[in-house]
């Protein structure tokens, strides 16, 4: 019980680091001439430990709070941040599989799927984002959450307690 | 293994979906409070970010001096070549500097001329792949107000666009958001140049005839038609290339930007204010 009364304060943090790290750091290290995107990673990680649900919650509350603090379209990265981390979620689920080379996998997937989905909405909503641009960011973003998604899968361990992973595990047996 | 969530968990991703998408279309909409809560955002975090960004500046370096090795060798090469280059022809300069400087003084041109300016360091570059602003460290107590045009030595770089007490957001003449009047220097031609992304030329919807030969290279600046948000003559490129418009009745023109805006260290705003 005690636990759990602190996983917001916990959520939050994450959330709160990761945008710091994001715009104050990870921004100035560019990959292809594209940047990687840390609360990306974060939200991916949600998704692939703790489901559709969680994805998206993660999803639409970091992407609000980044939302805050870029020029783009406000609300444009919740809601791309929030289906990113929904359909992480799903697929996580489905396949019920939170450890080994999946989250990597899926990390890399989202990675693409956030370049395409932000672009394309961008576009939707007036904004002429180049769609030239769309390969180097799939492909930083890509790489990043490759890298970090299983690191960031503790530290949402670390926020939520035991991993959704054994969870599922002690479910099929 | 079908990919189906539950019906509970559709259902509250709908009201995220239809919650963000309510965001978005207030947030074009440009509401006071977002605004207000975006300047508010920006007032909080300015100085952590700051504080973690100097933390963390032996990483960045690292970083650049792996990834960038190769164009730092070829920078060092060029560099030297020009030096070179400069030693021989200090005088020649010395003449050039004095002829351009008497030049400026009898136009008076606004850009050069007597238009109050406030320089300020950039600090801090786009925060997203999707973002094309950066952050000045001098804000509305130095008298900046959303909308003066920033430039630096070479050109025009962008507008201000955002404004807090201590910092602003400078909205850069890459973003497809850009808009600037503009005039050919050779003709004055008008037109309206607008971004087009990082690395990417302007692209010019101008009002020439696409019989009118314009060469490449030729001299683009705002043009300060009435009510501009931009004083008259503030260099922004020169043209690369040349094409039919829309329905062929005019001339579009790819300008490539005169400021390098990945590469900016200090900046000047110009307390320039349209109409």
């Amino acid at each position: 019980m005690s636990q759990r009364r602190w996983v917001p304060a916990r959520a939050a943090l994450v959330v709160l680091v990761a945008i710091l790290l994001q715009i104050s750091l990870v921004n100035e290290l560019r990959i292809a001439d594209a940047i990687g995107d840390l609360v990306l990673v974060v939200v991916v990680a949600a998704g692939v430990t703790g489901g559709a649900d969680r994805g998206a919650a993660y999803g639409f509350a970091a992407g609000l709070a980044f939302d805050l603090l870029v020029d783009s379209p406000f609300g444009l990265t919740a809601l791309t941040y929030a289906l990113v981390g929904y359909g992480v979620g799903v697929v996580a689920t489905a396949l019920q599989r939170t450890s080994g080379w999946w989250p990597v996998a899926m990390a890399a997937a989202a990675g693409v799927a956030q370049a395409v989905l932000y672009t394309s909405l961008g576009i939707l909503v007036g904004v002429d984002y180049p769609f030239g641009d769309v390969p180097a960011i799939a492909l930083a973003l890509a790489l990043v959450g490759a890298v970090l998604v299983v690191p960031m899968e503790h530290v949402l361990w670390w926020v939520h307690g035991a991993p959704e992973a054994d969870r599922l595990e002690v479910v099929l047996r | 293994m079908a990919i189906s969530p539950p019906t509970g968990s559709r259902t509250r991703m709908l009201v995220l979906v239809l919650a963000s998408v309510t965001l978005v279309v207030v947030g074009l909409r440009d509401v006071p409070v977002v605004r207000d809560v975006r300047e508010g955002a920006a007032t909080v975090v300015s100085p952590i970010e700051g504080a973690i960004s100097t933390v963390t500046s032996p990483v960045r370096n690292a970083w650049h001096g792996i990834i960038d090795y190769e164009d730092l060798q070829r920078e060092n090469e060029r560099l030297q070549e020009q030096v070179a280059e400069a030693e021989a022809a200090d005088i020649g300069q010395t003449d050039a500097e004095r002829q351009l400087a008497d030049l400026s003084a009898s136009l008076n041109l606004p850009f050069a001329g007597d238009v109050p300016q406030v320089t300020a360091r950039v600090v801090a570059g786009p925060r997203s792949n999707f973002s094309h602003a950066i952050e000045i460290d001098k804000g509305t107590d130095d008298g900046l107000v959303v909308g003066m045009p920033v430039v630096t030595g070479g050109g025009l770089v962008g507008r201000v666009d955002q404004a807090t007490g201590g910092t602003a957001r400078v909205e850069l003449v890459t973003d497809p958001e850009f808009r600037v009047g503009v005039r050919l220097a050779t003709t004055g031609a008008l037109g309206t140049a607008s971004g087009q992304g990082r690395g990417e030329a302007l692209t010019v919807d101008s009002s020439i005839s696409p019989s009118t030969p314009v060469d490449a290279g030729t001299g683009v600046v705002t043009s300060g038609v009435d009510r501009s948000a931009f004083p008259p003559g503030v260099p922004v490129g020169s043209v690369s290339t040349t094409r039919q418009g829309p329905g062929g009745l005019s001339l579009e023109l790819d300008v490539d930007p005169l400021v390098d805006v990945d590469q900016l260290s200090y900046v000047t705003v110009l307390q320039w204010q349209a109409g």
